[in-house]
């Protein structure tokens, strides 16, 4: 079977892994440290670095056009994080290939024939795609919950709706208001990640045609 | 020497992380138990996390929280209400974490960066070893160059000002550095002949060690899963 990506796809795919690798290690621990799960209930660090995995991730998306290629970074994200970020995180490493296939599936949905639509809707895709990712966030709770501690999902989203209504100044009666506004948290996070990495991106692609021009 | 090939290590994590999830209450204890000893006796160096204090302050959290967020206070200490329920709860949920934490440290202490990477490109994400291999070379120069970009800035007073404009710039910094890093990294690995796909080393099948070590693990899983 002949390989999709080229060589230079490759190594891009690898300087994106890398450099969501760095952030993990450097800002991830950092943010880990000021902000304890307690003190931040309705955006955990977790969707933080979500969105800034998705801004990297969707950056490269730019460099290598082709499906898969988000993917591909989230798995070398995922392989560096059991090799050599201070222990093995497998409920990290499954929610980073999970929303990486989520932005995947976002790409794809949002994908439009013809070239300058294609342009044209690449933000709103983007966008898209890092909702998709960054909403996973929020049912990774449930399914590391049940996976990794055995504990039911109802317990859970009670726990959830606890700490929702205490950061919202509601009464946990109001279940759908909570749950909606996590998930609008997670859209609205996910969708300005989307953003960011297409308005990055282009800005990193003018440099680079800059400096080309300058060299020649 | 290596008994077990990668199927054979590939078979026990997925025991552990299967077993992990499908045993209930007391059966943990000997799923953590099997772990234990196979990790003791075929890789050691994965039982390194048992070492250092922050893995046992994350297990001893969970047992001892769990009787105050979890389940009806039916006890109460020196004032505060306990839930019995919780407590177990608690424990089981620590054990589950723990052979599973465990079962995957000793497989990526056991299997190569290398072999984990073949193991993907055999499920057809063929250049995934190349790029794994790219990634972790470029970590530390990464890490090196955001540093110097960042002091740069700093230095050029970049951030008393606009502080948002200056991070963007920054970022964009960062990544067209890399960015130029790789492209030498593609001139390197053109100039020896490398292709993705190109013909690369398969792994081995299994042998017979991982064949019975299989055997071995589905027999006692499903003795445990029966067991009443």
């Amino acid at each position: 079977m002949k390989t999709r990506f080229t060589t230079r796809d490759l190594v891009y795919i690898a300087v994106f892994g890398a450099l969501w690798g760095v952030l993990e290690i450097t800002f991830g621990s950092y943010l880990h440290l000021i902000f304890p799960p307690i003190a931040t209930p309705l955006v955990g660090v977790g969707t933080i670095m979500t969105a800034v995995g998705m801004v990297v991730a969707l950056i490269g998306r730019l460099f290598v056009p082709r499906a898969g290629s988000v993917l591909m970074i989230g798995l070398v994200v995922a392989i560096l994080k059991a090799l050599s970020m201070g222990g093995v995180k497998l409920s990290a490493m499954i929610a980073i290939i999970i929303e990486c296939l989520l932005a995947e599936l976002g790409l794809f949905l949002s994908r439009k024939p013809g070239l300058r639509r294609a342009q044209s809707s690449r933000r709103g895709g983007f966008m898209f795609a890092g909702c998709l990712a960054v909403l996973w966030t929020f049912f990774h709770k449930f399914f590391a919950s049940y996976i990794f501690l055995g504990r039911g999902i109802y317990e859970v989203y009670l726990g959830i709706l606890k700490k929702g209504s205490q950061a919202l100044g509601i009464e946990t009666g109001y279940a759908l208001v909570i749950v909606a506004a996590y998930l609008l948290i997670r859209i609205v996070v996910g969708g300005l990640a989307g953003w960011l990495a297409s308005d990055l991106g282009r800005a990193v692609r003018a440099r680079l045609t800059q400096a080309e021009r300058d060299r020649e | 020497m290596r008994i077990f090939g990668t199927w054979g290590y590939l078979a026990f994590l997925v025991w552990a992380i299967v077993l992990g999830m499908l045993a209930t209450e007391a059966r943990v204890i000997f799923v953590l138990g099997f772990v234990i000893v196979f990790s003791a006796s075929f890789f050691p160096s994965g039982l390194k996390p048992v070492r250092r204090p922050e893995f046992w302050f994350l297990v001893a959290s969970a047992v001892l929280l769990s009787p105050f967020l979890i389940g009806e206070k039916d006890l109460s200490l020196f004032g505060l209400g306990l839930s019995r329920q919780g407590f177990w709860a608690g424990l089981w949920m620590a054990l589950r974490a723990l052979s599973m934490a465990l079962a995957v440290g000793g497989f990526a202490y056991a299997v190569s960066a290398d072999e984990i990477a073949r193991l993907f490109e055999m499920a057809g994400l063929k250049g995934l070893g190349f790029a794994v291999g790219v990634a972790f070379n470029l970590l530390p120069t990464l890490e090196e160059t955001a540093r110097n970009a960042y002091q740069a800035m700093r230095l050029r007073g970049g951030f008393q000002r606009e502080r948002l404009r200056a991070l963007r710039m920054l970022l964009v910094a960062i990544v067209v550095n890399a960015l130029r890093r790789g492209d030498e990294v593609v001139e390197a690995a053109e100039a020896r002949a490398f292709r993705p796909d190109g013909p690369r080393q398969a792994l081995l099948p299994p042998g017979r060690a991982d064949l019975a070590l299989v055997a071995v693990l589905i027999a006692l899983g499903a003795g445990l899963l029966a067991w009443p």
